[in-house]
């Protein structure tokens, strides 16, 4: 059972062992994303950084959909961890089973703007985002389980009347 | 007067500049309350009032960007008014909650003001100019402790008589409300704490816990002395000798003789450990702790980059987003610095790698040093701290402060040496060896068993119902303890930890168990 997709551009750190793991009961962390799955020093540097209490697979985005889809997975309590909106987006469209998307952390890059103190997006995230949207994927923005649940359309509706 | 207000304002300033010092817990309202005690002429009180707001606080720790009520200027002020109006811990309490969730917001709207300073440190970095980096890294991380300093003095001067006379206004009842209400409130903190680790698997160290320091009455100190025993002999922790052996024949080499000579000194990396105290003195919500990233290395920079073209390069490089747990950040410190080393001697390196590195590392190491320092070290040092300073004693806050910050400076100062000298080395036989999990397994289990004694210990919360016919009465609390002493805390604890689970937010749990005890005052249910 997939219990929570979340972007967070540094995976797995204290946000996600501390809060969303016990809160949510997880016992299955799922980093996606092609790069780590191949560079054997980050998967080394995230098996260090993985709560006892959770399993740790790294997959490529391929891999993941195909674990994600599998009946065996089912039995466990998933959290998939991926870096960008692009990855999010490609994991809804092939994972019926994801119908929310947690935005956790998306770092500043040139050309993108806070939309809150965690998450930049820059126009290319938004696009992809208005692509989820109408996919009626639920967005929401929040760093650990007991934030307000801030919902990414009304944040970017804010946005736009701003400028 | 006004020499007291301006003494309680530099504590309140010195608390503030624990972004300069580490978060070597010095700002804690266990460390900080003694202190207003000393300048108000109360010591004692001051230290007792500081461990009941520590507990109250315990659980308060900043995780990412979570951040938690400033509970700096709220204790100090808190402890001040109490202690000026000859009141106790409760009424302490009561000011310093308010105060620190309004204070709280000021700071994290100066987290949202300092990205301006961005393009500064950018164009410094464009001119090589690590002078200006420097400066202003210092500059915008006094801007904490003077503001706040600011803001306190002025509720001290404008807040003194209104305070005093609507201090002494409140009547009896409201009072012993209070009172009952802050014995309860660390219910809280031990719930905050136990979410980080409690679960199935492990719930029985915390049962533990709570039967030594409940039945047995064992100091919290020889519970943690067991904790780690035990620790040690369920992870085999002591056997780990075999596993290092291995890797003493691998590679070794990389310092051939006639080898250049580094231009890095020791004394450069231990200027890095130095600097990294000041890690967060520039945090903000943009690039977090870049500048203080940069500020750390700059040392080594200078040492390998002559021109101004590479130390440009260097400081754009180090301008990147950064953050990780502050205590084990030299680490990463370290690793980069060999790394910029090799880069100053290889004209091919690819400098990409650097920042790959960096922020492949950032956020499991975070994961890694949050649970070992605010999981298990904090809980520890706050358990043998409170225990003791609650009854006056002025060991517990010295305990408080060595029992974390003897690991932690050691660990700190070591690990950029480690990161210096083995690079990435070391962290791939860390995780070879299966050490890491171990590790951590071995601190849930210490880490739980003093958060359990501390229900025990540390919550007088008791009932003064009355059972039976008139006459031949019986004190229910009487049978309680007979049954299980304590018990009142501990279903107090997990029921606010049933709370936590769904996750309630922090301030409706303090409200929620301050309305209980209040209520459960006045019907004398609870006592």
């Amino acid at each position: 059972m997939i219990k929570l997709t979340r972007i967070d551009d540094r995976f797995v750190h204290g946000q996600v062992s501390f809060t969303w793991v016990p809160s949510l009961e997880i016992n299955c962390l799922v980093v996606a994303n092609d790069k780590i799955a191949a560079d054997e020093f980050q998967k080394m540097a995230f098996n260090l950084a993985k709560p006892p209490a959770a399993k740790l697979l790294i997959f490529t985005i391929n891999e993941a959909i195909a674990f994600l889809n599998d009946p065996k997975s089912k039995n466990a309590k998933i959290m998939i961890l991926v870096n960008s909106v692009g990855d999010a987006f490609r994991l809804t469209q092939e994972v019926r089973e994801i119908q929310s998307v947690n935005f956790g952390g998306i770092r500043m890059k040139p050309g993108a703007k806070l939309i809150t103190k965690a998450v930049a997006v820059d126009d290319n995230d938004i696009s992809i985002i208005k692509l989820l949207l109408e996919s009626c994927i639920e967005l929401e923005v929040r760093q650990v389980p007991g934030d307000k649940k801030q919902l990414m359309a009304n944040l970017l509706q804010l946005q736009a009347d701003q400028i | 007067m006004t020499a007291a207000f301006l003494l309680i304002t530099a504590i309140v300033m010195f608390g503030h500049m624990e972004d300069f010092l580490g978060a070597a817990l010095l700002s804690r309202p266990l460390v900080l309350g003694p202190l207003v005690g000393i300048v108000l002429g109360d010591p004692v009180q001051g230290i007792i009032i500081g461990a009941t707001l520590e507990l109250i606080f315990m659980g308060n720790i900043k995780v990412g960007a979570a951040i938690p009520p400033d509970v700096i200027t709220g204790g100090v002020l808190g402890t001040a008014f109490a202690i000026m109006s000859g009141k106790g811990a409760e009424i302490a309490l009561a000011i310093a909650v308010p105060v620190s969730i309004l204070a709280e917001m000021v700071i994290s709207g100066l987290f949202v003001l300092r990205p301006v300073l961005s393009s500064r440190f950018e164009k410094y970095a464009e001119e090589g100019n690590y002078r200006g980096i420097e400066i202003l890294h210092v500059a915008s991380g006094l801007t904490k402790p003077l503001l706040m300093g600011i803001l306190t003095f002025l509720a001290l001067v404008l807040g003194d008589q209104v305070m005093k006379s609507f201090l002494d206004s409140i009547p009896p009842w409201v009072q012993s409300g209070l009172q009952v209400a802050g014995n309860m409130l660390p219910a809280a903190g031990f719930a905050l704490l136990m979410n980080l680790m409690f679960n199935k698997k492990v719930a029985a160290y915390f049962f533990l816990g709570f039967i030594l320091a409940s039945y047995l009455k064992l100091p919290m100190i020889a519970i943690g002395g067991l904790g780690v025993i035990l620790a040690l002999i369920i992870t085999e922790l002591s056997n780990k000798t075999k596993v290092t052996d291995d890797y003493e024949f691998e590679e070794e080499p990389e310092v051939a003789a006639g080898e250049v000579k580094s231009p890095v000194t020791k004394g450069d990396i231990r200027k890095v450990f130095f600097r990294s105290l000041a890690l967060e003195a520039n945090f903000n919500f943009e690039t977090w702790q870049n500048t203080g990233f940069a500020f750390s290395i700059i040392p080594v920079l200078k040492k390998l980059y002559k021109t101004k073209e590479q130390m440009s390069a260097a400081l754009k490089r180090h301008l990147q987003f950064f953050n990780t747990t502050a205590h084990g950040s030299t680490l990463i410190m370290g690793i980069t610095a060999a790394m910029e080393e090799q880069n100053s001697r290889k004209e091919d390196f690819d400098t990409e790698s650097i920042n790959a590195v960096k922020s492949g590392l950032m956020g499991p190491l975070a994961g890694v040093f949050d649970s070992l320092f605010w999981g298990t070290l904090k809980v520890i040092a706050a358990g043998v701290g409170i225990s003791l300073a609650i009854n006056g004693n002025i060991l517990g806050p010295i305990l408080f402060i060595l029992v974390f910050n003897i690991p932690h400076i050691a660990l700190r100062y070591n690990l950029a040496f480690i990161g210096y000298n083995t690079g990435n080395r070391f962290l791939q036989n860390l995780a070879k060896s299966g050490i890491m999990d171990k590790l951590t397994t071995g601190a849930t289990i210490l880490g739980l068993m003093v958060i359990g004694a501390m229900p025990a210990t540390l919550m007088p919360v008791s009932t003064p119902i009355m059972i039976g016919t008139s006459g031949s009465e019986v004190a229910l609390q009487g049978i309680l303890d007979q049954l299980v002493p304590g018990l009142l805390p501990l279903a107090l604890t997990f029921l606010t930890f049933y709370f936590v689970r769904r996750n309630v937010k922090t301030i409706w749990l303090l409200l929620g168990i301050l309305a209980l005890g209040f209520t459960g005052s006045i019907l004398h249910i609870f006592a």
